[in-house]
């Protein structure tokens, strides 16, 4: 399946050319209809890139955050880790982008930092619920037999959690990659670009154009997820 | 041998256990006993330090546990739970075999002693080692709960009521086991339980507890007869005290030599505790007994009489 997936978007991101038929009947009288300022594939590659970037920071981030807070010495931060975190994700990305943008200049940075604090929540969340879903049973045993505190998480509390933390992780990314897209408004180009331009010229082509790409790397990337993510463990 | 002096535990301002002191000696089987909320299982976890005491002073062969660095001090010390603990991603082998390897023993060795231990306990090692926890029964699970905590050979075993999620027959057959386990092993056992009759069954001493303080301690016979308050008597079953120490002694102890007289149909082992040969002639309705040894040859006889104590016809 993800094959499948993965497939397509490269048929589309390489192929785009081909559909100028198909995408004439949508604007049939705009001059141009295939969007041309720059590659599909690299703003392809630019968007996965800023994706991963943002993800790898909002797992370490958000992965570490949730076992700080859920070993004894960091038990008092518990409430206020949580409520950062719902906040990151109530805080609407555009605006991240205005507030970043004088700080961080135009380009890819703001996009990222963006990007961060809107996929913290699920990694943060998921991460919580994963940890302190284990059976206390098995946290008094694993102690009650000699467990350092870092064996205890390492070989008992990460691999019974790793379901529910990857699906967060692949919430926040499956979310990133959309909202990746209005990073394009503030200069990073990527699958937003078409879809930013589009809207500006009035050209619905291209914004069919990036939404057909963003959705097909979403869906792509979260097939991937789905093949590879282990079962969620029997308890 | 552990001991606890004047040990007390605070949780804020609430006492858990107050002042209690306490001597288990070596090989000896140990009942901690008392209703939910008296600080059994917090006087149990202080001896691992899965609870620190507050006040007084606990030995391990007349060494402080504080003095021990608290992961090496519970490799030492078995530990079984109601709910087993077992790590739900690990094989029964792997769990069972977790002290020792946090031990780093040689793999050879590890995998010598899992199946020792498993074979020890009835488990059968091909069919049960590469088994996933929610693949086995309570009492099985219970099994590889004990497995796990004799793995490196502890001196000491702690038991935190660990049959009492079994079913009556299941927790009953664990009993058996872990008495004849304990005939051979000779561990120093604190056990938590308030399930009397397990007590009763198990116990070398018993220690009743009340709103965490030690109210009595003795031999469990010794409290049947002699228990210092209502709530001990009350505990030890009350007005059922007679039947629990019917249970406690052998029909051996009083049976008379056989007589002129026919034999009873009915047969009781020796062996058997007087509580079955009372149970025997409430349901047969008679009031004697024929006694006989492990190979069913009458060796005596018991009357009703004698069964309650009574003098000889």
């Amino acid at each position: 399946m993800p094959l499948l997936w993965l497939g397509l978007l490269l048929a589309a991101t390489l192929g785009m050319e081909q559909l100028e038929g198909v995408l004439r009947l949508i604007e049939p009288d705009s001059r141009e209809v295939i969007y041309r300022r720059d590659t599909f594939l690299a703003l392809l590659v630019q968007h996965v890139m800023v994706v991963l970037v943002a993800s790898l920071l909002a797992v370490a981030i958000g992965v570490g955050a949730a076992i700080a807070v859920t070993r004894p010495a960091g038990r008092d931060f518990r409430p206020l880790v949580g409520q950062l975190a719902s906040i990151g994700q109530t805080f609407p990305p555009v605006a991240v982008l205005a507030l970043a943008v004088p700080v961080l200049g135009f380009g890819t940075l703001p996009i990222i930092m963006a990007l961060l604090l809107y996929g913290l929540l699920p990694i943060v969340r998921n991460t919580l619920a994963g940890i302190e879903g284990i059976d206390p049973a098995v946290h008094e045993a694993a102690r009650g037999m000699g467990m350092t505190g870092v064996q205890v998480l390492r070989q008992v509390e990460l691999p019974l959690a790793a379901p529910v933390i990857l699906a967060g992780i692949r919430t926040s990314v499956t979310i990133n990659i959309a909202t990746a897209a209005i990073g394009a408004t503030v200069g990073a180009s990527n699958l937003g670009d078409p879809i930013i331009s589009g809207i500006v010229n009035g050209n619905t082509a291209y914004v069919v154009q990036g939404a057909v790409l963003i959705g097909l790397l979403a869906i792509s990337v979260d097939s991937l997820f789905e093949r590879f993510m282990p079962r969620l463990a029997p308890r | 041998m552990i001991e606890l002096f004047d040990v007390t535990k605070r949780f804020g301002d609430e006492i858990a256990v107050n002042d209690i002191s306490l001597r288990v000696e070596k090989g000896e089987l140990c009942a901690l006993v008392g209703t939910s909320g008296c600080g059994k299982s917090t006087t149990l976890r202080m001896i691992n330090r899965l609870i620190e005491h507050s006040e007084g002073e606990i030995h391990l062969d007349g060494q402080p546990v504080r003095t021990f660095n608290e992961q090496l001090l519970r490799r030492r010390i078995g530990y079984v739970i109601q709910s087993t603990g077992l790590f739900p991603h690990w094989t029964v082998a792997r769990n069972i075999g977790l002290v020792p390897r946090l031990l780093k023993w040689p793999r050879t060795r590890i995998r010598e002693r899992v199946a020792e231990l498993m074979g020890l306990l009835g488990l059968p090692p091909a069919e049960f080692a590469a088994k996933y926890p929610h693949q086995l029964s309570g009492g099985q699970a219970q099994r590889v709960g004990v497995a796990r905590a004799l793995a490196a050979d502890p001196e000491i075993l702690l038991m935190d009521e660990p049959f009492g999620a079994l079913d009556p027959i299941t927790r009953e057959s664990l009993q058996h086991e872990l008495r004849d386990l304990q005939a051979r092993l000779h561990k120093t056992i604190v056990f938590v339980t308030h399930d009397m009759d397990e007590a009763l069954a198990l116990a070398d001493r018993l220690v009743v507890m009340h709103r965490g303080r030690i109210v009595q301690q003795g031999r469990p016979i010794e409290l049947l007869r002699e228990p210092v308050d209502n709530f001990v008597a009350s505990l030890l079953g009350g007005v059922e005290r007679g039947l629990k120490e019917a249970g406690l002694t052998r029909v051996s102890e009083r049976m008379l030599p056989l007589g002129p007289r026919l034999l009873a149909r009915e047969r009781v082992a020796q062996t058997a505790p007087l509580r079955d040969a009372l149970s025997m002639m409430l349901w047969h309705r008679v009031d004697r007994l024929t006694v006989v040894d492990d190979d069913d040859i009458p060796i005596g006889e018991l009357s009703l009489r004698r069964l309650v104590g009574g003098r000889p016809e």
